[in-house]
């Protein structure tokens, strides 16, 4: 199916390259406008206290101070992606440690600071509560009072039948595991802007979901979505935390209005691991798991506690993604869930990179090894039996299209070289093996997961598209710029794409669930279509030929192959179209809805247009001294349909290994009371380049017959099973499985001596 | 307390007053308004704010203003000649060694001052030296590329 691209599939440089070596991209901390104010915000010192009072007088008296707010300054609405339950500014009491309190406006951070410490808030300390089974208890402290046992969210399905199933199995595996909060860390933290002028609210921010950003900041501040204007700095990495899930804006805005100064607020990078990013939804699962002799799946019964932390966010996705999207990857039919989203007095937890997929692969993924192991099978091969394949559909409805997972699987083992190794067994080494279904966008909001663009093509034959999804640093604009010179046969130097800007783009959904090559791409495309279409009629006259026997290439226009021929040129036709009476310049307009559902009442529908498959292997080495790890090599196989720009999506798996090992090995803060002890990069420790193990990646031929020139989503896929193979490969090194994360050394040599003691 | 310093950044001279307690970072950000350099941590641990002063690299979070009176700065403003890339810098696009940015002026800064002391380090020697650099996004495989294929070239 794939056919030669002129410009898809070219190992092109990116989009924005000059103005990132050269230091002169703006991120957020670098806008600046003319009397511009300092914003700072007093935090929460409990995880869980009543506010009995708020005294700001003395802060508002000191000298250079421009504005204090609390909560009596808003409109007291809560918001949240899924659940409205996120204050502004904490009314009546505290849930979690670092929560927003109070906030101040001062000429510079100096007085700012010594502003805030001016404040005096009287607290009646409560009762918290941090272990999510523990607030399920009914004598537990209630984070928030209407929900009962603290319960934000429960699914509970099942499909086929599974006690018959479990009656039928050969082997079933029982375990419980424990995945962690997980920071993105992105060396950016997060940050806005606002001025507010003549009614307008206009917010810059580093956010990858501008006009959800503006939908929440409109409703938190009583504005009308059309009153709120959201630019996009260059953002320094978002992985899901820059998704406007926290309070940065909301108190930057208000800030804004109450002064009527432009007022800036920077998370500080303690900020952004108390009260910032919201990171990863630590899970317990258990899991039980039948299979057949042969190691094919006969049923899965799951039981999943995920702590929400204080506010919803979205966790409440993340929690249906982590019940039931795994179910793509392998052919399930006889599956049961019970999965609960639990509030606990913690930081709330949210969107970062998997969705979901991390939490519960580390368990799903370790479960399936097990049963191999337990039957006495090839982990890989029972992957390849059990691996989805074009044409199933989910217990859960998911339709999948294009895959080519059995691929991805026989690619990794022969790039690991797992036949050889396995039967040359080196002591203390070991092999792992694991798979990801992801999607390419995921319909919730609104029955609508669709993407548009506008493209012009100006009189000089120069291509602009208009898009407001936004680049944060995954490549996207590079990506849609390809698509855009692909569809109108135009030199890529030729086209640019806009800054996304929510008063001048269409709407766009934005950044996640590895949505936009996939949704943004065909949107692009059907605009440089439109484009197109205008440009080929105005050709078809100065040629005299029919439009639709007009091709162009390289930015000429000729008759379909007679490149000899007569031709115009795309700067031609559009000069020739606007420069005459009644003319107009060429503009295309380009929509994409995909063909999925919203879950219905019993949580059945295809949530995605397409899924996107990857296969990794690890070797490691396990010292049985110190129970040190090391991973001798990693490989990632995916399969994203036809891959638009190589370099940046070999990135793509790149760091998402970097993120992985450092989620399966090394990365977490020590917790007391509620509170990380050191929240900094000296003791959340992120890999660094001499951490890095040798890679392979690869990706294997595939085309997406909905997907723009066949390609599909990407960011995501190499993120979601990283600890689970590297905890299979620990296992089949030294004999231990590892069930909660990080995998530390201590907890290797824990296992070890336990073994030992029993044999 | 202020203090009058003089400070040459990129070959120009500049003199300001600055508190004793103001960090170089922010003298280069907000007083110089050189804004490549960028702060990702505050504690001298990412390696965002990597400075050349006087041809070493310092963390100019940690660096006090003051401290650096008289000295010569090199900031990612500084490189490239007449509007040229450097090479590292056309490195790192043709490699694609970055992705959102954030961390690339210091990545670069970093591997410049290895490069002028050792002109062809190993693979090792660069992962070595960079990994006080700390970069979200790539997995470091594309910087690393970045780095060796100006070395080897
Ligand atoms: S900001 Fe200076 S090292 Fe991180
Ligand atoms: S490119 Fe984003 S932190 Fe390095």
């Amino acid at each position: 199916m794939a056919t030669e691209f002129a410009v898809v599939g070219k190992r092109l440089p990116r989009f924005e390259g000059n103005e990132k070596v050269t230091g002169e991209a703006r991120y957020i901390a670098d806008i600046t406008l003319p009397g511009v104010i300092q914003g700072k915000i007093l935090r929460s010192p409990y995880p869980h206290a009543r506010i009995l009072n708020i005294d700001t007088s003395r802060a508002r008296r000191l000298p250079g101070v421009r504005g204090v707010v609390t909560a009596q300054d808003t409109l007291k609405r809560r918001w949240g992606a899924f659940q409205q339950d996120q204050p502004v500014l904490a009314i009546d009491k505290v849930r979690y440690v670092g929560e927003e309190v109070a906030a101040v406006a001062a000429v510079d951070e100096e007085t700012a600071l010594e502003a805030l410490s001016l404040i005096d808030v009287e607290y009646e300390e409560l009762p918290p509560v941090f272990d999510p089974e523990a607030a399920m208890e009914p004598d537990a402290p209630l984070v928030h009072e209407d929900k009962e046992r603290n319960i934000a969210m429960r699914i509970n399905v099942e499909r086929g039948d599974v006690a018959q199933a479990f009656a039928h199995a050969h082997c079933v595996v029982e375990e419980a595991f424990q995945s962690t909060l997980h920071w993105h860390a992105a060396i950016e933290t997060i940050g806005s802007v606002a001025h507010f002028s003549g009614g307008k609210l206009t917010l810059w921010m580093n956010t990858q979901t501008l006009f959800m950003a503006r939908h929440r900041v409109a409703w938190a501040m009583g504005l009308r979505e059309g009153d709120v204007r959201i630019i996009q700095s260059a953002v320094g990495g978002g992985f899901g935390g820059k998704s406007c899930d926290d309070n940065n804006a909301m108190v930057c805005a208000l800030l804004a209005m109450k002064t009527g100064r432009p007022v800036r607020i920077i998370n500080e990078r303690e900020e952004e691991f108390l009260a910032g990013s919201r990171p990863r939804v630590p899970m317990k699962v258990y899991i039980k798991m039948g299979f057949r002799r042969d190691g094919l799946i006969l049923a899965k019964e799951l039981r999943i506690i995920a702590d929400n932390g204080a506010y919803t966010g979205k966790a409440a996705g993340i929690l249906s993604v982590a019940a039931l999207r795994h179910d793509t990857c392998y052919k399930f039919e006889n599956v049961k869930t019970d999965a609960y989203l639990v509030y606990t007095n913690k930081i709330p937890t949210g969107a970062f990179r998997g969705f979901g997929n991390p939490s519960i692969e580390f368990a799903l993924e370790q479960a399936l090894d097990m049963g191999a192991e337990k039957l006495g099978l090839d982990p890989v091969a029972v992957a390849r039996l059990n691996a989805a394949e074009p044409g199933y559909v989910s217990p859960h409805g998911n339709r999948v299209g294009s895959c080519e997972l059995k691929k991805c699987i026989d690619e990794a083992a022969r790039l690991i070289g797992w036949e050889e190794k396995q039967k040359h067994k080196v002591l203390g080494r070991g092999l792992g093996v694991g798979c990801t279904a992801h999607v390419s966008g995921k319909r919730h909001f609104g029955d609508y997961d669709g993407g548009s663009a506008l493209i012009k093509v100006n009189e000089d034959g120069k291509v602009y598209i208009w898009s407001g999804e936004g680049e944060i640093g995954q490549g996207t604009n590079t990506v849609l710029c390809q698509i855009a010179a692909e569809e109108l046969g135009v030199p890529i130097e030729d086209v640019e794409i806009s800054t996304a800007d929510t008063d001048l783009t269409p709407y766009c959904h934005g950044a996640y669930a590895s949505r936009l090559t996939y949704i943004a791409g065909n949107a692009v495309k059907a605009a440089a279509a439109e484009a197109k279409r205008q440009l080929l009629e105005v050709a078809g006259e100065s040629l005299e030929a029919n439009p639709q026997d007009l091709e162009i290439q390289g930015g000429r226009i000729y008759v379909q192959g007679a490149p000899e021929g007569r031709s115009t040129t795309v700067a031609e036709a559009a000069y020739s179209r606007l420069f005459r009476r009644g003319g107009a310049p060429i503009v295309g307009f380009g929509s994409f809805d995909p063909d999925s559902q919203l879950s219905d009442q019993n949580r059945y529908g295809n949530e995605s247009g397409a899924y996107n498959f990857a296969c990794q292997a690890a070797e490691v080495a396990v010292d049985t001294e110190t129970g040190q790890v090391k991973v001798l090599s990693y490989v990632s196989v995916a399969d994203c349909g036809t891959v638009v720009n190589p370099v940046g999506a070999e990135g793509q798996l790149e760091g998402s290994i970097a993120q992985g090992l450092g989620y399966a090995l090394a990365e977490g803060l020590t917790m007391e009371e509620g509170r990380p002890l050191n929240p900094n990069f000296h003791d959340y420790k992120i890999l660094t380049m001499a951490d890095m193990p040798p890679f392979q990646r690869d990706f294997v031929p595939s085309y997406e017959p909905t997907g723009p020139f066949g390609a599909k989503g990407l960011g995501e896929l190499g993120m979601d099973p990283v600890a689970a193979v590297i905890a299979n490969a620990i296992n089949d090194a030294v004999g231990v499985r590892i069930t909660t994360l990080p995998i530390t050394p201590e907890k290797v040599l824990k296992a070890l001596r336990e073994k030992g003691k029993t044999g | 307390m202020k203090r009058l310093i003089t400070l040459t950044v990129n070959d120009q001279e500049y003199q300001l007053e600055v508190p004793a307690y103001r960090l170089l970072v922010d003298v280069l950000r907000e007083d110089l308004e050189l804004t490549g350099t960028k702060e990702g941590c505050g504690i001298g641990v990412c390696g965002a704010c990597t400075v050349l002063l006087d041809g070493k690299l310092v963390s100019s979070c940690l660096t006090l203003a003051a401290k650096a009176d008289g000295s010569r700065i090199t900031t990612i403003e500084g490189l490239g000649k007449n509007g040229a890339l450097h090479p590292l810098q056309r490195s790192f696009i043709e490699h694609g060694g970055f992705q959102c940015g954030f961390c690339t002026p210091g990545q670069i800064i970093t591997a410049k001052a290895l490069l002028d002391i050792n002109h062809n380090p190993t693979e090792e020697e660069v992962k070595e030296w960079m990994s006080g650099n700390l970069c979200r996004c790539t997995g470091y495989y594309k910087i690393l590329e970045s780095i060796l294929a100006v070395a080897r070239a």
